[in-house]
C-alpha cells in the first residue's frame, strides 16, 4: 500500500450563503491518478481550486506531509501541486516560451525540463515564439498541461482536460497523461467524458449538489448502475 | 516642411511623457484593477525632490537620478501604506484611496512647502537650442525625446526578457493564474507599485524641466491625459498605453498647431471629441481585450 500524497478533510466551500461544497473527503495516494465526476455545479472545480488556494475554504488539506490549509497559492505550488485550471487560462498575449518559463519557479534551472517536455510536444516546438492566444484549443491544453509541468509537481490536478476538443485531439491529451503517469506523477482528473476518464483513472469519486456520492476504483464505478444511471442515462 | 519636423519633434516629446506616465498606470492597473489618481502627486513629489537638489547645488544629472529613484520609493510606500490594507476590498474602494492619498499629498505640498509654484532652475546647457534645417528645436526637447524614447525601449526589453516582465504582462492577462505560477502576489504588487514610480518620476523629471516650474498640483493635469491615453489604448494593454500616448500628443499638437485662433478656445473641447469618436470605433480601447464572462 503506497503513502497518501494528498488528502482533504471535511473540506468545504462557500460562495456567500450558497454551500458549492459540504464535508468532503479525498485522498490521492502517490503516482495514484484519480478522477473527479459529477454534474455542473456538484462543487469539483471549487474543490481543485480550494486544494491549490485560489478560494477559501474550511477544514484541512494535508499534501505530502505538510499542513497547506490557508497557504498562498505560491506556497502551495512550490510544495508540488499543480493546477491545470478549467479552459485553459493561458497567458494569450504572452508567447508560448514566456507561458512556459513563467510556470518555473524564478531561480530554477529548467533548460533539461523545457526540453523534455518539448520532445514530448513537438508541435510546440514550432510554436514557441507565437502568441499563445492564436494557438488551437488542442495546442493551448498542451501548453496548459506543459506550464503547470514546469514547477515540476508532484500532483497534477487537471479541470476538463477535454473541454471543447475534438475527440482525435482528446485521444492526443490523454497520450500525453498517460505518458506523464509513467514517470511516477499523481493525478486528480475532473472531467464530463466519464467513461473516458473511469478507462484511464485508478479511482474516482462522484460528487452531486457539493458532497460526494460514490467513491471506488475505477472500474467499480465504471459498472456501477448509479453511475449509468446519472451520467450515461440522462446525456445519450 | 519645418512645421512637419517640429510638429513631430512636439508629438513625439510629449507622446514620450505620455506614454511614461500611462504605462505606470497600466502596470499598477493589470496587478490591482485600480486606476491610481495619485499616480500625478508622485510626478509632482519628484519635481520637488529634483528642485531640493538643484537647489542644493547638485549637478542636474544627479538631482534627477535621485528624483527618480525618490518617485519609485514613494510609490512603493503608498501601495505599503494605503493600498495593501484595502487590497480586497471593491474597486470602488481602492478608487477612493487613490483620490484620498493624491489630496492628502496636494494638501501636504500646499502646506509643506507652499501654495504657489517654484521655479526649477534648468540647467544653462538646456536653455539654448539646435537648428535642423530651419527649425529650431530646443535641448530640452531632444533631451525629452531621448529620455522617453531610451526609456521605452528599456522597458520593451524589461518586460519581454526578464522573469518580473513575463510576470506583469500576465497579470495584465489574467491576475489569479500569475499566483498558480508560483509568483507572490504580494511581491508582485509591490514591484508594480516601484516601477510604476520610477516611471512617473522619469515623466515628472521631464514635465519640471519642460515647463520650467512645479507646483502642488501640477500632477492633475497630465495624470488626467495618462488615463484617457491608457482608456485610448485600452486599459491594462500595455502596448497599448504607448500608443495611446502618441495618439493624443498627436491629436493634441496638432490642433494647438493648426487650429484657427478664433476656434482654438474650444482646443480641449475638439480634442476630447475625437477621443469619443475613438472609443466609439473601438469601445475596449485599440489594443483592449473583449470583456470575457467569467463563470
Amino acid at each position: 500500500m503506497s503513502n497518501s500524497l494528498l488528502s482533504t478533510t471535511d473540506l468545504s466551500i462557500s460562495y456567500g450563503a450558497v454551500k458549492a461544497v459540504r464535508g468532503s473527503n479525498l485522498e490521492v495516494k502517490e503516482g495514484e491518478v484519480v478522477a473527479l465526476l459529477g454534474p455542473n455545479g456538484a462543487g469539483k472545480s471549487s474543490t481543485l481550486r480550494a486544494i491549490v488556494g485560489l478560494i477559501k475554504s474550511q477544514g484541512s488539506v494535508n499534501f505530502a506531509g505538510h499542513d497547506i490549509t490557508g497557504l498562498p497559492t505560491e506556497r502551495i505550488v512550490s510544495l508540488g501541486l499543480s493546477l491545470v485550471p478549467e479552459g485553459r487560462r493561458l497567458f494569450p498575449n504572452l508567447t508560448v516560451s514566456e507561458n512556459l518559463m513563467l510556470g518555473a519557479p524564478r531561480k530554477a534551472k529548467s533548460d533539461d525540463l523545457f526540453d523534455d517536455l518539448l520532445d514530448r510536444l513537438p508541435i510546440l516546438r514550432e510554436r514557441l515564439q507565437q502568441v499563445s492566444g492564436t494557438l488551437s484549443g488542442g495546442e493551448q491544453q498542451q501548453v496548459a498541461i506543459a506550464r503547470a509541468l514546469m514547477s515540476r509537481p508532484k500532483l497534477l490536478l487537471i479541470d476538463e482536460p477535454s473541454l471543447g476538443l475534438a475527440p482525435t485531439i482528446v485521444d492526443a491529451v490523454y497520450q500525453l497523461l498517460s505518458d506523464l503517469r509513467k514517470t511516477g506523477l499523481a493525478m486528480i482528473i475532473v472531467e464530463q467524458e466519464v467513461m473516458r476518464v473511469l478507462k484511464f483513472a485508478d479511482r474516482a469519486y462522484a460528487m452531486s449538489t457539493g458532497e460526494i456520492a460514490l467513491e471506488g476504483s475505477a472500474a467499480e464505478l465504471r459498472t456501477s448502475d448509479e453511475v449509468k444511471r446519472v451520467y450515461l442515462g440522462g446525456a445519450e | 516642411m519645418d512645421a512637419l519636423i517640429s510638429y513631430l519633434v512636439n508629438v513625439i516629446s510629449l507622446g514620450g511623457t505620455y506614454a511614461l506616465l500611462a504605462l505606470g498606470l497600466a502596470v499598477v492597473f493589470s496587478v490591482l484593477g485600480l486606476i491610481n489618481f495619485a499616480h500625478g502627486e508622485l510626478m509632482t513629489l519628484t519635481g520637488y525632490v529634483l528642485l531640493a537638489g538643484i537647489l542644493t547645488g547638485q549637478p542636474f544629472w544627479l538631482a534627477a537620478i535621485v528624483a527618480v529613484i525618490a518617485g519609485g520609493i514613494s510609490a512603493a510606500l503608498m501601495e505599503f501604506a494605503a493600498f495593501r490594507p484595502v487590497r480586497n476590498a471593491s474597486g470602488a474602494t481602492l478608487l477612493m484611496t487613490s483620490f484620498a492619498v493624491s489630496m492628502l499629498l496636494q494638501v501636504l505640498f500646499q502646506n509643506g512647502i507652499s501654495p504657489r509654484g517654484q521655479a526649477v532652475p534648468v540647467p544653462t546647457w538646456l536653455t539654448t537650442s539646435l537648428s535642423i534645417g530651419n527649425s529650431q528645436i530646443s535641448k530640452v526637447q531632444i533631451m525629452s525625446i531621448t529620455v522617453g524614447v531610451l526609456s521605452l525601449l528599456a522597458l520593451k526589453f524589461f518586460f519581454d526578457r526578464s522573469y518580473w516582465g513575463w510576470a506583469i504582462r500576465a497579470a495584465a492577462d489574467d491576475f489569479e493564474i500569475v499566483g498558480l505560477m508560483g509568483v507572490k502576489a504580494s511581491r508582485l504588487i509591490t514591484f508594480a507599485f516601484l516601477l510604476s514610480g520610477l516611471l512617473a518620476g522619469v515623466a515628472g523629471v521631464l514635465w519640471v524641466i519642460q515647463r520650467g516650474s512645479v507646483d502642488p498640483l501640477m500632477g492633475f493635469k497630465p495624470v488626467l491625459a495618462a488615463f484617457i491615453v491608457a482608456v485610448i489604448g485600452g486599459l491594462g494593454s500595455l502596448t497599448g498605453a504607448v500608443a495611446g500616448g502618441f495618439i493624443l500628443s498627436a491629436i493634441e499638437i496638432a490642433l494647438q498647431t493648426w487650429l484657427p485662433p478664433n476656434v482654438m478656445p474650444y482646443r480641449d473641447a475638439v480634442t476630447y471629441t475625437l477621443v469619443v469618436i475613438i472609443l466609439s470605433i473601438f469601445p475596449n480601447g485599440i489594443f483592449g481585450k473583449k470583456t470575457q464572462e467569467k463563470v
